[in-house]
């Protein structure tokens, strides 16, 4: 192996290489599901009642309700706007505080009205009420003749969607383009002959393969970087999530080498890609519906990258809590090397003919 | 038309899409998948706001609690066992009262109320529920606000007859059934292109129209019949039958023309999976505004399969009459007559 052939071979790719569909969707698929995962599962399915409000006046109210826990709360510039928010299902219900509202409020009456979206759920039609009701309480300074004490119950906590699809995001930044980028270029380079060409330079096969594995294994690293970053999900040690998503662009680089060797068109690929991809993103489905029992994880090679990638963001664990997890991988990691090793080994007794 | 070629072109192109096993797995896989999908969500949509409580004595307006339609809430002897229900996952929030409420409110005190709640449930439940046994305290002290409010209720009532998730779902899951076979009907035109194929047939007696007619059946047929199969298995036909068949025949249409152009524009299958994963992408978009209400505004409006979703939802879902829908299905008609003939035009440039 010549580090400076494979400099060459690398930066001949890169600038000479195919700029095709494949590295479009790599590059613009990761980033798209990223921006709609966040925008829009932010704080959708959660069952969180949303009250939208516009008030004519200043009333200290409208900053009160933004700070209640049980309900999202977003205000609007005009009643029309609020209206249009409740009547597309945007909106649980809008409120309307009129301009005497507070003037009203210190005598004892609360005057609003209120738009109600008619699919509203009956739970959300009860708790912004009992909001609104606890709100203007504690703006008025009533005495709560209660005490309350809240005491939770188990030792798992809930996440929210955003956070279980993080999984699916990451693995398809590091995997699409890790695996296709490679598998794409081998199988290009089979198809119009140029590998055998190559073959006759001092390349060599192994040197080829390191080339295309490192332009791959690049690219998912910056992409599954890119996601976290779009995400804002890099947790307490950013060192040890670089090192785990490596290990994964390492994997899905190897991954893509064994297809582009064994694979002959683009259509085999795209087809591998489609259900070999059930496999690889078994494991996002395991962190979204928590129900699923998590040992069906481990049979996936890469439960062994999201596992450590989500403890790390999203539990904000420490890299000693998942070290045994980075271990496996960097076995799997090393196994998948050896296979790449044997097949390129395989390529050179055989004259670059596998299949 | 040459009925004869039509037909032997149409056993050609079945032939050549039955041994394709890909496309023909991912469409029965794909079926087989959607309905599932259907079949697995919840048939109702728990809109109740549930508790479980313990109450050794319970206080007149803690009772108004088991009146109220939406709210759910069961009993319980012990607080033990109180504590096992929200363990257990059967209740997400429980509430204890202690045995001498009434007596300490009487003597002027502050009773100890404790809320339980499962460590998995969403905080605003727990929130929800700590504001509900304030304001019960409030009404029960003689401390009830005094309201003066309108209240307008915009669009259908649904309250106690919500569209349960799966019934939401099925405008989209039928879209993205239509919208698939865009890439199945592109890319057999595209292998047919890339093969040399379709310049071959048109030194026959064959007349391009008649490739065009046999492959417009084609993808119609597939499209309209596994959207109609999807539909009638998960009782998409419940309301105005008619009017779900006309949508879904024009959808079909639609999305044969945009595999035509599809295929016309893009060099290799390759490129059609890459550009028709876009299309699809985007076309699917309103569909998740039907299932998640409020997320998509207006802009959806430009986007065409914003007029073919929202007309199966509000029909399936909303018993939408012709009247309803009348101008929807005039713009996807519209857009269908104009996309088909974009095809058409830049296909035959592409054949010849």
């Amino acid at each position: 192996m010549n580090l400076k052939r494979i400099w060459t071979l690398v930066k001949a790719e890169v600038f000479h290489g195919p700029k095709d569909v494949v590295l479009v969707m790599a590059v613009v698929m990761p980033i798209l599901l990223a921006l709609f995962v966040n925008l829009a599962f932010g704080d959708i399915f959660t069952d969180r009642a949303k009250l939208g409000i516009y008030d004519a006046g200043t009333s200290p109210l409208t900053a009160k309700l933004a700070s209640v826990g049980s309900m999202t709360v977003k205000t609007y510039r005009s009643e029309a706007d609020l209206r249009a928010a409740a009547a597309n299902g945007a909106l649980d219900m809008g409120i309307v505080l009129p301009s005497d509202f507070d003037a009203k409020l210190a005598t004892g009456t609360v005057n609003l009205k209120a738009y109600v979206w008619g699919e509203s759920l009956a739970k959300n039609r009860v708790v912004i009420p009992l909001a609104l009701n606890d709100a203007i309480r504690e703006l008025t300074g009533a005495a709560l003749p209660v005490n309350i004490a809240t005491m939770p119950l188990g030792d798992e906590s809930s996440l929210p969607w955003s956070d279980r699809l993080l999984p699916l995001t990451v693995l398809i930044a590091v995997f699409y383009g890790g695996m296709m980028l490679p598998a794409s270029s081998l199988i290009h380079e089979k198809q119009r002959r140029t590998l055998e060409a190559l073959n006759v330079t001092p390349a060599t096969v192994r040197d080829i393969f390191t080339a295309k594995g490192i332009i791959g294994a690049a690219l998912a690293i910056i992409m599954g970087v890119l996601t976290l970053a779009i995400s804002a999900s890099f947790g307490g040690s950013p060192l040890a999530l670089v090192l785990v998503l490596a290990l994964g662009a390492v994997l899905a680089a190897e991954i893509g080498l064994l297809a582009g060797a064994f694979i002959k068109d683009m259509n085999t690929l795209f087809a591998f890609w489609k259900f070999g991809g059930l496999l690889l993103f078994g494991p996002a489905f395991i962190f979204m519906f928590p129900q699923i029992p998590a040992w069906i994880g481990y049979i996936f090679p890469t439960y062994y990258v999201i596992k450590p990638v989500t403890d790390l963001t999203v539990l904000g664990l420490s890299f000693g809590s998942v070290a045994i997890y980075v271990g496996i991988l960097i076995v799997i990691v090393f196994v998948m090397g050896l296979a790449v090793m044997n097949i390129v080994k395989r390529l050179r007794t055989q004259a670059l003919r596998l299949n | 038309m040459n009925a004869r070629v039509v037909k032997a072109l149409l056993k050609k192109d079945i032939a050549l899409f039955t041994s394709n096993r890909f496309y023909l797995l991912i469409t029965v896989v794909g079926l087989v998948f959607y309905i599932g999908i259907y079949f697995v969500l919840p048939a109702q949509l728990d809109e109740k706001l549930s508790l479980a409580m313990y109450a050794p004595v319970v206080p007149p307006a803690f009772t108004q609690l088991t009146e109220h339609q939406s709210v759910d809430v069961k009993f319980y002897s012990t607080e033990e066992s109180l504590k096992q229900v929200v363990l257990k996952g059967d209740y997400q929030v429980a509430v204890a009262l202690p045995a001498n409420i009434m007596e300490t409110w009487a003597a002027g005190g502050k009773p100890q109320i404790t809320v339980y709640y499962a460590s998995t449930a969403p905080s605003e439940i727990n929130a929800a529920i700590v504001a509900l046994v304030k304001e019960l305290s409030y009404a029960q002290t003689g401390k009830a606000l005094n309201f003066e409010t309108t209240e307008e209720i915009l669009g259908p009532d649904m309250l106690g007859n919500q569209i349960a998730l799966r019934d939401r779902m099925r405008p989209l899951l039928a879209v993205f059934i239509l919208l698939v076979e865009i890439l199945t009907l592109a890319s057999l035109i595209a292998v047919e292109i890339e093969q040399g194929t379709a310049r071959a047939l048109l030194v026959t007696p064959l007349r391009t129209s008649d490739l065009f007619i046999a492959k417009g059946l084609l993808g119609v047929g597939l499209a309209f019949g596994q959207s109609i199969l999807f539909m009638a298995l998960v009782g998409g036909f419940s309301h105005q039958p008619l009017i779900i068949l006309t949508t879904l025949i024009i959808g079909s249409v639609m999305v044969v023309g945009t595999g035509f152009l599809l295929a016309s524009l893009t060099r290799d299958v390759t490129a059609v999976t890459g550009w028709g994963m876009l299309i699809l992408i985007l076309f699917a978009v309103p569909g998740f505004g039907t299932v998640i209400p409020g997320l998509i505004s207006d802009w959806a409006r430009v986007i065409p399969s914003f007029y073919l979703t929202d007309t199966v939802s509000r029909v399936a879902n909303y018993g939408a009459g012709w009247g309803d829908v009348g101008m929807n299905l005039a713009i996807l008609a519209g857009f269908t007559a104009l996309v088909i003939w974009a095809g058409m035009q830049t296909l035959r440039r592409r054949y010849q």
